[in-house]
């Protein structure tokens, strides 16, 4: 097929305005991450890369986590592990896991409507085809 | 040799860590220490799980001033909120500046607030060594200037408030400089509730 579709993101050609959508929805990611308990930064990381593509640099999630404990939404400890140093674990607070709940309804309500909105933004290129 | 040497990796390593240091420096120590120790984890956890040599290793986390500068921006607008500096209050408008035209407005009072808030200080102690040149200038009971002057004015222009120049300019320019500092460390907190109110309402 010679069309293709200009909704498709393209990989050789990161969009500046998809980058800023990613680095948006990165923020409930990590919340979402720890929602069956605590994970330290590189099985965040690993858990995002194996159920999404939203990880851009593998730095970008530190400062992330690091603020999201700042405002109370998460809190860290550092474990020993047998690797010879400590890792920092996150877990999700009360807080946190309210505002994930909260972030969740949203993000499902906003796609859900803005899906409904582009719809025919799709369709004549479907036809096309 | 299919891997580099132990040395090498290390090496690499430890640049990249002092680099991520001194870009880290506007952060408090003890967060900037804890920073650094997780990241530090992150780069020989990955090395392990992986396989890969340091440098990708390193190059997936970004630059070191890529990775600070995250740490920064949010760092520098809470801690300032609870500093005295003016630097580093100044610093964190000027931050909150190149997002939006009321952290651009509020940069530009508080430069003006401080630069007022020195001059008034600074005549102040200039005043003993100048008298003639420093007070409250007088042309036919209008203020004619306020402040230190580099030539004695001739008359009818005359200095009025004498040495009670001195604590009433030092009064007036420390007010002037707490002022702004309070207002700025307002406006800072603010900033950041608006940024959580904003998110809560979007929310709700």
């Amino acid at each position: 097929m010679a069309l293709k579709r200009s909704s498709e993101p393209q990989p050789d050609q990161p969009d500046r305005w998809e980058a800023q959508l990613r680095k948006g929805a990165l923020e409930m990611a990590a919340l979402a991450s720890l929602w069956h308990g605590r994970l330290y930064g590189l099985e965040i990381i690993r858990f995002l890369e194996s159920q999404s593509r939203l990880v851009l640099a593998e730095g970008t999630i530190y400062p992330i986590l690091n603020r999201l404990k700042a405002e109370a939404l998460l809190t860290s400890e550092w474990v020993e592990a047998d690797a010879g140093h400590p890792r920092k674990y996150y877990s999700l607070t009360d807080t946190g896991r309210e505002r994930l709940r909260l972030m969740a309804t949203a993000w499902v309500d906003f796609s859900t409507g803005l899906t409904q909105l582009i719809e025919p933004v799709l369709q004549p290129q479907e036809l096309l085809q | 040799m299919t891997a580099q040497t132990p040395q090498t990796a290390q090496q690499q390593i430890d640049i990249f860590l002092a680099d991520l240091r001194s870009n880290l420096a506007p952060i408090t120590l003890a967060e900037r220490e804890e920073i650094l120790r997780e990241i530090t984890a992150h780069i020989y956890d990955s090395i392990e799980l992986t396989g890969l040599p340091a440098a990708a290793v390193l190059a997936k986390l970004g630059s070191p001033q890529q990775l600070a500068a995250g740490y920064r921006d949010s760092a520098l607008v809470r801690e300032a909120s609870y500093s005295i500096s003016p630097m580093r209050l100044l610093r964190a408008t000027l931050r909150i500046a190149t997002k939006g035209l009321s952290g651009a407005i509020v940069f530009f009072v508080a430069l003006v607030g401080y630069i007022i808030g020195a001059s008034f200080v600074i005549a102040a102690l200039v005043k003993p060594f100048f008298p003639q040149n420093t007070g409250v200038f007088v042309l036919h009971s209008y203020i004619y200037s306020i402040g230190v002057r580099s030539t004695i004015p001739a008359q009818p222009i005359h200095e009025v408030a004498g040495f009670w120049f001195i604590p009433i300019s030092l009064a007036v320019g420390s007010a002037a400089l707490v002022f702004t500092t309070l207002a700025i460390r307002r406006f800072l907190s603010l900033s950041s509730n608006w940024q959580q109110k904003l998110i809560n309402q979007t929310l709700s």
